[in-house]
């Protein structure tokens, strides 16, 4: 298989990182956007972001199984630190993180795509 | 992921009982490593980066030792200063819930929170 074929390949079965940021940002901005934070309404956020991006993905209709986790933190000046160790097919498989702020907290979703 | 590949199809699409992956076994390794790793240790912005991420290695390499065949895995740990900010964590999945599953543990001591959650995606 000669390079252009391999990169076609590629292109259309591995993890498309940059689609997938574009649906990130949409999922926070819409949920979040122009908000302070509240104790009794982060749960609700969490789950939004969490669903909204889900169900985008799923719409791409590619045959990924995607795992989505979001943070969402109160600026005090705290520190926080997000690592992840993963274990798969390096050619087929990514992730894509996104970090947001505004004045009163931070939110940073993780979403890992995984071949099936 | 090679071997299955070189050693010729074997066309599993479920995985037997034994090799599961089971989350109350994960979830006492994962206790095990953050214990051991974390106790007494101080919220120090300089080392923190590196820790976070031995600790990742750290409980994937155990998890590949623990012996889950054709299960492809995503560890993801978070660690923060203990402020008195308050946090939130959700994770949600799109997989086939016969088959993949999710373990999480989470350490506390006074400087600092460690939440580290664990997936198991089974390849067919």
């Amino acid at each position: 298989m000669n390079l252009h074929c391999k990169w076609i390949l590629y292109t259309l079965t591995a993890f498309d990182a940059d689609d997938v940021f574009g649906i990130i940002k949409e999922s926070v901005e819409g949920t979040m956007g122009g908000n302070i934070f509240q104790q009794n309404r982060v749960d609700q956020w969490t789950s939004n972001v969490v669903e909204l991006c889900l169900s985008q993905l799923s719409k791409l209709g590619k045959p990924f199984k995607y795992i989505v986790t979001c943070i969402i933190m109160q600026r005090n000046g705290a520190g926080l630190q997000t690592a992840s160790s993963c274990f798969w097919d390096d050619t087929t498989d990514g992730s894509c993180t996104f970090k947001w702020e505004n004045e009163s907290m931070h939110c940073i979703v993780t979403v890992f795509g995984l071949a099936i | 992921m090679e071997g299955a590949q070189s050693g010729g199809n074997t066309y599993l699409i479920r995985p037997n009982y034994q090799h599961k992956f089971k989350p109350s076994v994960v979830k006492e390794c994962i206790r095990d490593i953050l214990r051991e790793q974390l106790s007494g240790v101080l919220y120090d912005p300089d080392d923190i980066p590196v820790l976070s991420r031995s600790l990742a290695d750290c409980i994937k390499g155990k998890l590949k030792d623990v012996g889950f065949d054709r299960y492809k895995l995503v560890v993801q740990v978070v660690i923060g200063e203990q402020r008195g900010e308050g946090v939130r964590m959700a994770a949600r999945c799109f997989w086939d819930a016969d088959t993949d599953n999710y373990a999480q543990d989470i350490f506390m001591n006074d400087s600092l929170f460690c939440v580290a959650a664990a997936f198991g995606i089974y390849y067919y």
